[in-house]
C-alpha cells in the first residue's frame, strides 16, 4: 500500500520533471494562467460590483482573454499528453502556435510569444529575442493606435506608424532568416547584415532586437566551439524564467514607447489646457479620461514614462557611481580610508532618504534637477555599503593576490579585477533601485515637491486625481497602476536577474 | 564566576596594568587616556623624557654607537658604494657629475650603515633581555609604584573611570557605539544645517511678501540670527538643538519645540501600529513560504510580497479611502487622535509595504538555516515539527529579521510623510512637509535632525539588544 503510493509519487514527480524540461510547456502553461488572470482583471473593472456600473469595452475583452485561455487550455492537454507519451510535438499542434500568434491583436503577448516558442522545434536564443521584439513593437503600435479615436493627431503620426509596421515586418523577416540561415551549431555568414540591421534598430529603445543581434554575431564568431560565452548563459538563465522574461517586455514596452511616442502622440494633448473637455469620463477618445484642465489622462500616462524612466536611471547610475567608487575605495585600502569614508557615509546613512530630499528640496526648490540630485544624494552610502561589502571580500582573494605579485597597481586591479568581478550585487542593487527610485520620485511629487506640476509625471497626474477621487476615481486609480506595473516589473526583473547572475544562490 | 568576565570586578593593578597596555594600542584610545588623565600623563611624560636614557637601553645604545664607530665601517660602506656606483654608471654609459655620484654613493652607504646598526641594536637587546623605552612602559612602572598610582588616581579620576568601563565588554560596546552615535549626530545637523543654509531661497522675500522694504527684510534676519557668518550660525542653532529651546517657527510664530512634541507622539504611535499589522501579516506568512518551499503558496505569497514593495503607499492609501470610507463607508478617511478606528487605513497602508520586505526577509533567513546540521540534530532527537520549527528554526533566524524591522521602523518613521499627507494625519512628516513650501528653515531643520536622531537610537537600541540575545555576538565580545 504504502510502496504503491510512493511509486505514484515517483512517477508523479518523473513527469513534472518531463514536462518542465520542455520550454514550450512551461511557456504555454504560464501565457495560460496569465490569460485567465487578466480575464478576471478585465471583468473585474468591466463590473463594479460596489456602484453596479458596467463598462463594455473591458467585458470584451475579459471575454476574448476567457476564449484565449480555454483554448491554450485545451492545447495544454494536447501537448502534455504528447510530451509524456511520445517524447516529442505534433506538427498540428505546432501549427497551432500560429493561432496564439494571431491572438495578439487582443492584446495577449503571453500567447503569442508561446506560439511563437511552439511552432519552430529548434529555437536559438536569438530566435526568441527577436520574437519578443516584434511583440513589444507590435504593442507599441497598438497603444499608439489609441491615438486614432481622437480629434487630432500629432503631425508625426503617419510616418511614425508606418515606421512602426516596417519594424514589424522587419523582425517577421529576420525570424524567417533565422529560421531559414541557422541550424544547430552552424550559422550562415547571410545572417550578419541582419544582425546588424537588428542592432541598428535597438534605436528605437528595443533591447530585444539589440541582443537578438548580438547573439547572431556572437554565435557567428564563435561557432564551431564548444566553449560557452558568459553573457549568452546568463541571458539564457534569464529567459528561462517567466516572471523575469515579463519584467524585461514591460520595461522594454515602456521604454520603446516613451522613444516613439515622440513621434506617434501629440505633447499639446498631455500639456496644453483645453476647458470643452473638463473631467471627462473613461471612452475611446479619452481612454483613462480628462483631468481638471481638460489634458488627456492617457496621454500624460505615456509622456510620463519617459520622465520615471529618466529619473530612475539617474537616480541608479549617479548614486552607484559615486557611491561605487567611495565603497570600492574603501573596501580596497582598508583600515583609514576605510573608517574615514564610511563614518562620513554613516551621517548620510543616518537621514531617512525621503527626508534629506525635502530637506534638500526646500532649500532649492521643487525641478526635476534638485529632484535628482536629492534621491541620488540619499542612496550614496547604500550602495558604497554593497561594493564595499563585495569588494572587502574580492580585495584578500587569490587573483587579486596574483594580479599585485604580477606589479599591478592599487587602481588597476581595483578597475581592471575588482569592479568587474564585483557586478553582479551591484547590477542587481541597481535594478531594484531603479524601482525604489520611481517610487519616491511619484511620492514626492505627490507632495508637490517633485517635478514642476504642469510635466506629465505619474505622481503629478496622481496629485490631481487624489482630489477628485470622489467623483472621478478612474484619475488617481490609472497613473498609480502605471506606477505599480513599472516598479513591479523592475522588481521582477531585478529577482531573475539576480538568479541568473548567481545560480548558486538559488 | 561568568559573572565577573563580563562585568568586571573592582579593579586590581594587574588588570589595570592589562587595559593600559591595550588601550594604548587603539589611537583613539591614547588620545582619550592622556586628555582624561593629563596629570598622570605629564608626570609619566616628565619621568620618560628625564629618566628614560639611564636606563639599560640607553647605555646599550650608546656602547654600539662608540663600537660602530671606532670599527670605521661607515668608511668602508661609503668606498664600497662610491665604487658600485661607478661601475653602474659606466656600465650604463652615463656620464654623471663626480660629486652628484658621490652624494648617491654617501646617502646609500649612510642607509645600509643605519641598517646594520639597528640589526645589531635589536640582537643584543633580544640576548640581554633588554627592551626599548616606550612611553607606555613608563606607564606601567608607576602604576607598580604603590604611592605615585594612588596619587593618579586622586589626580586623573576620569581615567580610571574609562579603564573601567574599557574593563567591562558590554558597557565598552555601549559607551563605543554611543560615542560613534553622537559624532553621527553632529555630522548630521552640520549637514542639514549646511544644506539649508546653501539655499538660495530667500523665505524673508515669501514671509514679507514681494515690495517689502529692505529695511524690513534686513530687520527680520536679524531678528532669527541670519544675518551672522556661517559659523556663528552653525554654533547659535547647534547650542539651541542641546537645550531643546528651537525658538519660533517664521510662519506663525508658533515654539517648534512644542509643536514637535505635539505631533510625535502621533507619528510614532502610527508607526508601531504599522509595525504591528505587518508582523501580524509577515512573520507567519514568511514562515508558511519556507517551510513549505516552492509550494503554491511560497509562489503566490511571495507575488504578493512583491507587489506590496511595488505599491505606493499614497495610492494604496487613496483606493482604501475610494473603497471603504466613500463607497463603503465603512471607516472614516481622515485621522482623528480621539478615534482609533482612524488609526487602521493608515496603519494598514504602511504596514504592507513594510510587511513585504519582512516576509521576504524571514522566508530567506528561515531557508538560510532550514538545512543545517543542528536543525538535523533537533529532528533525530525526535523533537515535535513545531518545536524544532519554532525554537531552533525560527530562534536562529530571527537575528536579521529584527534588523529589518528596526531598519524599517527608522523608514516608516522619516517616509511617512505621504501617507500622513494622505490621510490628514497630523504628524511629522506631514508638518515638515507642509512648512518646507516656505521654506520655514527651523522647522525642517528641527523636524528632519531630530528624526534621524531617534531612528538612529532605535538601531543603536535594536544593536544592543543583539549584544544580550544572540549568543554569537556575546561569545564574541567576551574577548572585545
Amino acid at each position: 500500500m504504502d510502496d504503491n503510493r510512493r511509486k505514484t509519487e515517483y512517477l508523479k514527480k518523473l513527469e513534472s520533471k518531463k514536462l518542465k524540461r520542455s520550454q514550450e510547456y512551461k511557456t504555454l502553461s504560464f501565457s495560460m494562467g496569465i490569460s485567465l488572470i487578466f480575464s478576471l482583471v478585465f471583468a473585474f473593472f468591466g463590473y463594479s460590483f460596489i456602484t453596479g456600473e458596467i463598462h463594455a469595452v473591458p467585458l470584451l475583452l475579459a471575454a476574448a482573454f476567457l476564449a484565449e485561455g480555454l483554448f491554450q487550455w485545451l492545447l495544454l492537454s494536447r501537448l502534455r499528453a504528447q510530451i509524456l507519451r511520445a517524447g516529442t510535438v505534433s506538427r498540428a499542434v505546432r501549427l497551432s502556435g500560429i493561432l496564439l500568434i494571431a491572438f495578439i491583436a487582443t492584446g495577449n503577448v503571453f500567447a503569442a510569444a508561446a506560439g511563437f516558442t511552439l511552432i519552430k522545434r529548434w529555437r536559438p536564443l536569438e530566435y526568441t529575442m527577436t520574437v519578443y521584439a516584434a511583440i513589444t513593437t507590435v504593442l507599441v503600435m497598438l497603444v499608439s493606435a489609441l491615438n486614432l479615436f481622437k480629434d487630432y493627431v500629432s503631425n508625426y503620426f503617419l510616418p511614425g506608424m508606418a515606421l512602426l509596421a516596417a519594424l514589424i515586418v522587419l523582425y517577421l523577416l529576420a525570424l524567417l532568416c533565422i529560421h531559414c540561415w541557422e541550424r544547430e551549431g552552424t550559422v550562415s555568414k547571410k545572417l550578419l547584415p541582419v544582425g546588424i540591421l537588428l542592432i541598428l534598430t535597438a534605436a528605437t529603445g528595443n533591447i530585444f532586437a539589440l541582443l537578438a543581434g548580438l547573439l547572431i554575431l556572437s554565435h557567428y564568431r564563435h561557432q564551431g566551439q564548444e566553449r560557452s560565452i558568459e553573457w549568452i548563459d546568463i541571458v539564457d538563465r534569464l529567459f528561462r524564467n517567466n516572471m523575469a522574461v515579463v519584467g524585461m517586455l514591460v520595461v522594454i514596452f515602456l521604454l520603446s514607447l516613451s522613444i516613439a511616442s515622440t513621434l506617434t502622440f501629440d505633447y499639446g494633448i498631455a500639456i496644453d489646457n483645453d476647458y470643452s473637455a473638463l473631467l471627462q469620463p473613461i471612452s475611446l477618445e479619452y481612454p483613462f479620461g480628462t483631468d481638471n484642465y481638460g489634458r488627456c489622462v492617457f496621454t500624460r500616462i505615456v509622456f510620463g514614462a519617459r520622465i520615471s524612466l529618466i529619473v530612475g536611471l539617474c537616480v541608479t547610475i549617479i548614486p552607484t557611481v559615486i557611491g561605487g567608487i567611495l565603497g570600492a575605495a574603501a573596501g580596497y585600502f582598508g583600515n583609514r580610508t576605510d573608517n574615514t569614508i564610511m563614518r562620513l557615509l554613516d551621517v548620510l546613512y543616518a537621514v531617512p532618504d525621503i527626508l534629506l530630499a525635502i530637506a534638500i528640496i526646500a532649500a532649492f526648490g521643487a525641478n526635476l534637477v534638485d529632484l535628482v540630485i536629492a534621491l541620488s544624494i540619499g542612496s550614496v552610502a547604500v550602495y558604497a555599503r554593497t561594493v564595499r561589502a563585495t569588494v572587502l571580500g574580492l580585495a584578500s582573494s587569490e587573483f587579486v593576490e596574483a594580479a599585485r605579485a604580477s606589479g599591478a597597481g592599487d587602481w588597476n586591479i581595483i578597475f581592471r579585477h575588482i569592479i568587474p568581478n564585483s557586478m553582479a550585487p551591484i547590477i542587481v542593487r541597481m535594478t531594484m533601485g531603479i524601482g525604489t527610485a520611481v517610487l519616491s520620485t511619484s511620492s514626492l511629487s505627490y507632495l508637490g515637491l517633485g517635478v514642476e506640476p504642469y510635466i506629465p509625471e505619474w505622481g503629478n497626474i496622481l496629485k490631481i486625481g487624489s482630489q477628485y477621487l470622489e467623483t472621478q476615481p478612474h484619475l488617481a486609480i490609472f497613473p498609480g497602476l502605471a506606477i505599480i506595473i513599472l516598479v513591479l516589473a523592475f522588481n521582477f526583473f531585478g529577482d531573475g536577474l539576480r538568479d541568473a547572475l548567481d545560480p548558486k544562490l538559488k | 564566576m561568568k559573572r565577573e568576565t563580563v562585568w568586571g570586578g573592582p579593579l586590581p593593578r594587574a588588570r589595570v596594568r592589562l587595559y593600559v597596555r591595550k588601550m594604548y594600542r587603539l589611537p583613539v584610545y591614547r588620545l582619550l587616556l592622556i586628555v582624561l588623565g593629563l596629570p598622570t600623563a605629564v608626570m609619566v611624560a616628565v619621568k620618560h623624557l628625564f629618566f628614560s636614557n639611564f636606563t639599560a637601553y640607553g647605555a646599550m645604545k650608546q656602547e654600539l654607537e662608540e663600537e660602530y664607530r671606532a670599527s670605521g665601517l661607515l668608511e668602508k660602506l661609503t668606498e664600497q658604494a662610491i665604487l658600485s656606483e661607478r661601475n653602474k654608471a659606466r656600465f650604463l654609459k652615463r656620464a654623471d657629475a663626480e660629486e652628484r655620484l658621490i652624494a648617491r654613493a654617501g646617502k646609500i652607504a649612510r642607509r645600509k650603515y643605519e641598517q646594520a646598526f639597528r640589526q645589531e641594536l635589536e640582537l643584543r637587546m633580544k640576548r640581554e633581555g633588554v627592551r626599548p623605552p616606550h612611553l607606555i612602559d613608563t606607564y606601567l612602572e608607576w602604576i607598580d609604584h604603590g604611592l605615585f598610582f594612588a596619587v593618579s588616581v586622586v589626580t586623573s579620576l576620569p581615567m580610571y573611570l574609562l579603564i573601567w568601563i574599557y574593563s567591562m565588554p558590554y558597557a565598552k560596546y555601549i559607551s563605543e557605539r554611543l560615542f560613534m552615535m553622537v559624532f553621527v549626530m553632529i555630522g548630521v545637523f552640520v549637514l542639514v544645517f549646511t544644506i539649508l543654509y546653501l539655499s538660495p531661497m530667500d523665505p524673508a522675500r515669501n514671509i514679507l511678501g514681494a515690495n517689502a522694504t529692505p529695511e524690513k527684510v534686513a530687520e527680520f534676519k536679524r531678528m532669527y540670527g541670519l544675518d551672522k557668518s556661517y559659523l556663528a550660525q552653525l554654533w547659535n542653532t547647534g547650542k539651541k538643538f542641546l537645550t531643546f529651546e528651537l525658538g519660533t517657527s517664521y510662519v506663525g510664530n508658533e515654539d517648534i519645540a512644542a509643536a514637535l512634541g505635539r505631533r510625535f507622539p502621533i507619528t510614532v504611535q502610527l508607526s508601531l501600529a504599522a509595525m504591528l499589522v505587518s508582523i501580524a501579516i509577515a512573520i507567519p506568512s514568511g514562515i508558511i513560504s519556507a517551510i513549505k518551499q516552492y509550494s503554491a503558496f511560497d509562489y503566490i505569497f511571495m507575488l504578493i510580497a512583491l507587489l506590496g514593495l511595488s505599491i505606493p503607499n499614497f495610492w494604496l492609501g487613496l483606493i482604501l479611502i475610494l473603497n471603504f470610507s466613500i463607497r463603503l463607508g465603512l471607516l472614516p478617511a481622515m485621522y482623528d487622535a480621539a478615534n482609533l478606528a482612524t488609526l487602521i487605513m493608515p496603519a494598514i497602508v504602511l504596514g504592507t509595504g513594510l510587511s513585504a520586505s519582512v516576509a521576504r526577509m524571514t522566508r530567506s533567513s528561515m531557508l538560510e538555516v532550514k538545512n543545517s546540521d543542528y536543525v538535523l540534530t533537533a529532528r533525530a532527537k525526535g523533537l515535535s515539527e513545531g518545536r524544532v520549527i519554532s525554537r531552533h528554526i525560527l530562534g536562529n533566524a530571527m537575528i536579521p529579521i529584527v534588523t529589518v524591522i528596526g531598519l524599517q521602523f527608522g523608514g516608516i518613521l522619516g517616509g511617512s510623510a505621504a501617507t500622513e499627507k494622505v490621510f490628514n494625519v497630523n504628524g511629522l512628516g506631514k508638518y515638515i512637509v507642509d512648512k518646507q513650501f516656505i521654506p520655514d528653515i527651523p522647522v525642517v531643520l528641527a523636524g528632519v535632525v531630530y528624526v534621524a536622531i531617534v531612528i538612529s537610537v532605535v538601531n543603536l537600541l535594536v544593536d544592543i539588544l543583539y549584544a544580550f540575545l544572540d549568543p554569537r555576538i556575546k561569545s564574541s565580545l567576551k574577548n572585545y
